[in-house]
């Protein structure tokens, strides 16, 4: 079992086979990040494949401070930001001020009633606009600030897309919330 | 619960399957860059191998010798006595030259140096169990212990010099050289004077029965060659020598980014070398690097030579260029081969999208071209349009008039950003709308 000080090491020889333990030790954790960016599994493996490029090629960035976990997902969800520039202008555009939300009066959820692969789904049915931000912002922890600089945006926008982003988050978690009861309360 | 704890809470350390052609693609593509991207244009895995297979050749050519630079062990021997131990009868582990080794002469002099004790040896030497017989041996049976100095670099050719290892009287044999790096070409000569015959082995397998024969050590390791001198059926001296034979590093290198575009471009090279601990990188434009992966930005567009040269522990050196780095540019200009022109009348050339949509005026789409000549002839010759002007194309008008459809010829001659020059040749076909 290689130490990551070893898989490091290895790696930033281009040593192939401790690429390969790198890619097997990490692949999954990264591809649930990289699934959080995108809409669906395909484009997140495509992601996942260009974060390991980078990951592969400048391994030399990794100072040594800080987790390397924290390093890895860093690159990935860099990656999914480029993924998202590079393919702004090829997205159906979704006026995002159309989304008219539904007051549900719920501003809270249970965390153990909504399982990750909902969650995920949730995230993948968003407008990539909102998904970026609502990740950034909620999951990894930036403030609007730096997702302002991150995206190109003005801080406003960033504030104003991930309030939305939310509104339309919890639309559909009750959406699936009524879907299941629906389906136990006809068993 | 909050909405982002939820999300956090559930997803941030959440694992998903890739599928495992994923996997496959990705080690494929960091393959493919290692080899395929040198020089799309003249470079590829097969000219790379002949570099190789050339270098390793002309390693081989020039031993002993100034490729192999090991100093190390000559420097020990010209400093020291003997640092090997000697030819001596080892019949049965004993020894009757002994006072060979109890010399005060035989200094330690690997005991300045850290020490690493050669475990590759290819063929066990037995004698070493015999060390206790002769404790002093011991230390000497440890060479290579390869710390990389900066004067190891400077190669003297011991080429000439021929080894003794033993200043004894009881040493059967010299050699010319009793280290080095693979592929080690050794020649020993039997000092003996009443033999008339003479067997060596050379510890991987071959023999020889020459007085004086030349063996090429291709695979690393530490090999005891052993000599038998016979007159006529009697066997009356054997020695031995240990040699030792040091692997070479590997050189390899590619550039990023691809199709790099100099002086523009800041160049970063990725180092593939395996077992090296030393490099030096010749950028081609009188600029070096020993860094393990420099980043060099050239001022000026020239084809570049890049050629890196790494070093093992040992000193053992091996070397890889690539030709002409930069040939491949990532600017370029295009014409197209055919335009309807707009019937109404003359417009100047200039050319926007929406002309474009119709392709009304006849010009190149490209990138980074600094200088621009075009010049467009009729069939027959006659110049027809001009412009140095990129952004002013032609309108199909000649003298007021619409030109009649058919196959002009057109020429381009410029420069790009980087001052590549180019000239391009094409025809283009005018059709007239028809009404």
């Amino acid at each position: 079992m290689m130490s990551d000080n070893q898989i490091i090491e290895g790696c930033t020889r281009h040593d192939r086979r401790c690429q390969q333990v790198l890619y097997d030790k990490y692949s999954r954790f990264l591809l649930g990040v990289c699934l959080r960016y995108s809409s669906d599994k395909a484009e997140a493996e495509d992601i996942l494949q260009e974060s390991f490029l980078k990951i592969f090629f400048n391994i030399s960035d990794y100072s040594g401070t800080g987790s390397f976990t924290g390093w890895l997902r860093k690159v990935a969800v860099n990656t999914a930001i480029t993924h998202y520039h590079k393919n702004l202008k090829h997205r159906y555009h979704v006026d995002i001020d159309e989304y008219v939300s539904v007051e549900t009066g719920i501003s809270s959820f249970e965390e153990d009633f909504f399982t990750s692969d909902e969650l995920y789904m949730v995230l993948n049915e968003l407008p990539a606009g909102y998904r970026m931000v609502f990740n950034l912002y909620a999951v990894e922890g930036y403030k609007h600030r730096e997702i302002a600089e991150m995206l190109g945006v003005d801080t406003n926008t960033s504030k104003s897309q991930y309030s939305r982003a939310k509104a339309v988050i919890r639309d559909k978690l009750e959406i699936l919330r009524k879907l299941r009861k629906n389906y136990s309360d006809n068993d | 619960m909050e909405l982002g704890k939820l999300f956090r809470d559930k997803l941030e350390n959440a694992e998903i399957v890739p599928d495992p052609s994923i996997n496959v693609r990705l080690m494929r593509r960091i393959a493919r860059r290692e080899f395929m991207t040198f020089n799309p244009a003249s470079f590829n895995v097969y000219y790379l191998g002949t570099l190789l297979v050339a270098g390793i050749t002309a390693a081989i050519l020039l031993l002993p010798s100034k490729e192999a630079p090991v100093v190390f062990p000559d420097k020990v021997i010209n400093e020291v006595t003997v640092p090997i131990p000697e030819k001596s009868d080892i019949e049965a582990g004993k020894t009757e030259s002994l006072n060979t080794r109890s010399e005060p002469g035989i200094t330690k002099h690997v005991s300045d140096k850290p020490e690493k004790i050669q475990e590759n040896s290819r063929i066990p030497v037995n004698e070493q169990s015999e060390a206790e017989s002769r404790p002093s041996r011991v230390d000497h049976k440890t060479l290579s212990a390869p710390v990389v100095k900066n004067d190891i670099l400077t190669k003297e050719s011991g080429s000439d010099k021929l080894v003794s290892s033993s200043k004894e009287a009881g040493s059967l044999f010299v050699s010319s050289v009793v280290d080095g790096c693979i592929p080690l070409k050794v020649r020993f000569i039997c000092t003996a004077i009443d033999a008339d015959t003479y067997r060596w082995t050379f510890g991987d397998g071959g023999v020889s029965y020459d007085k004086a024969p030349q063996w090429i050590f291709d695979v690393d390791g530490e090999y005891k060659v052993t000599l038998e001198v016979y007159s006529g059926d009697k066997l009356i001296g054997k020695s031995y020598e240990l040699i030792k034979v040091y692997p070479r590093p590997v050189a390899n290198f590619e550039l990023s980014p691809e199709k790099a575009v100099i002086p523009d471009d800041e160049i970063r090279f990725i180092n593939y070398s395996t077992e090296a601990v030393k490099y030096m990188w010749d950028f081609g434009d009188g600029t070096y690097s020993e860094l393990f992966e420099p980043q060099h930005k050239y001022t000026q567009f020239d084809n570049y030579d890049v050629k890196l040269k790494v070093y093992n522990g040992f000193g053992c050196a091996d070397s890889v260029i690539v030709q002409n780095a930069f040939a491949g540019s990532k600017y370029y200009i295009e014409f197209p081969n055919a335009f309807i022109p707009n019937s109404e009348g003359p417009t100047g050339g200039i050319y926007s999208s929406k002309s474009d949509e119709m392709a009304q005026i006849f010009h190149p789409s490209s990138s980074g071209v600094n200088e621009y000549h075009l010049k467009i002839f009729s069939k027959m010759g006659i110049l027809i349009f001009e412009s140095n002007d990129i952004n002013i194309g032609w309108d199909g008008y000649f003298k007021g008039q619409l030109s009649n459809s058919g196959v002009y010829i057109w020429k381009v001659r410029g420069k790009y950003r980087n001052g590549e020059p180019f000239t391009k040749m094409g025809d283009v076909t005018l059709l007239r709308n028809q009404q």
